[in-house]
């Protein structure tokens, strides 16, 4: 399986997936005018990391603003890490963000809300 | 030639303490680079982090559901879009127009004001319900997502208009205090 790796751009996040120690690592803000188009290669990534093989997924989030669409698109990723977990699977998000600003935490707690694997926000200076 | 009043147009502007203004076509590079400037100025402001990230969000929902229509709608001119940015008695507002057909603006303006009617608490819901419902297959956009994202980050109820125009179709705008 080919890994990722996506530059960012003012609108869209860095994104690198390591596949042999099953991490997915983002970082900046996602307001792409298409995101299902932008995020169509992760989705895809994703969905083939859960069939292939059965180690875990720790997804390293340091995302700051989404627009509504990428929104959406994380949350389908998330419920697609939740349908895994519920089968037994070993999934983790781990989603940093600047204390300063509650608004990144108040985002990541509405997709933690909806997910009973181990989703960890954590607040750093 | 008519030379245009700079001078009256900036003094209105300050008058009505508008930070920004863009009024033309807009493109989607134009959104990025208008919002870089937002961003830029709200900084330079010292606007709280929190408060920075709802104008700019607020900005860019409208900004890109502007886009979006007119991608969708091929309505001439829908594209073309005004956008204000103002702070006013310790708020922000945004608010960003456009021309659309007559029947969209009014279905856009019902579902604005169903949406004003509701609290943060029925917002939340209804942002979860259109959050969990399957994407249409056409869709690009945020799947109804906006509207809602823009009525929780709203201090006060989202204010509609849409104006009447020729050959069936209005000019719709929305104004958002922060």
């Amino acid at each position: 399986m080919n890994d990722l790796k996506i530059v960012s751009t003012q609108s869209t996040p860095l994104i690198e997936t390591d596949n042999t120690r099953g991490v997915i690592y983002m970082e900046g803000d996602s307001y792409p005018e298409n995101s299902f188009e932008f995020y169509s290669e992760l989705v895809a990534w994703v969905s083939s990391y859960l069939s292939d093989h059965n180690r875990p997924l720790v997804m390293e989030l340091a995302l700051l603003y989404l627009n509504t669409s990428s929104i959406k698109v994380m949350m389908d990723i998330f419920d697609e890490l939740e349908e895994a977990h519920q089968k037994g699977r070993d999934v983790t998000v781990n989603w940093r963000y600047d204390v300063d600003n509650e608004r990144v935490a108040e985002l990541a707690e509405e997709f933690k809300e909806d997910c009973s694997f181990a989703f960890n926000i954590i607040g750093q200076e | 030639m008519l030379v245009p009043d700079l001078y009256e147009l900036r003094q209105r502007f300050d008058d009505e303490k508008i930070l920004l203004c863009f009024n033309g076509p807009i493109s989607r590079s134009l959104i990025e680079e208008i919002g870089n400037a937002l961003r830029n100025y709200l900084k330079s402001e010292q606007a709280s982090p929190a408060a920075a990230l709802d104008v700019f969000a607020v900005y860019i929902e409208l900004t890109q559901n502007i886009r979006h229509y007119a991608q969708r709608s091929g309505l001439a001119g829908a594209d073309t879009a005004t956008v204000v940015v103002s702070y006013r008695d310790g708020h922000y507002n945004v608010s960003a127009g456009n021309l659309v057909r007559l029947e969209d603006g009014e279905a856009v303006l019902k579902q604005v004001t169903d949406l004003a009617g509701l609290d943060k608490v029925e917002l939340k819901k209804v942002y979860k319900e259109q959050l969990r419902k399957p994407r249409d297959e056409h869709a690009t956009s945020g799947a109804g997502l906006g509207l809602i994202d823009i009525a929780r980050k709203a201090s006060a109820p989202v204010m509609p208009s849409l104006k009447t125009l020729e050959n069936g179709t209005g000019y719709f705008s929305l104004s958002v205090q922060i």
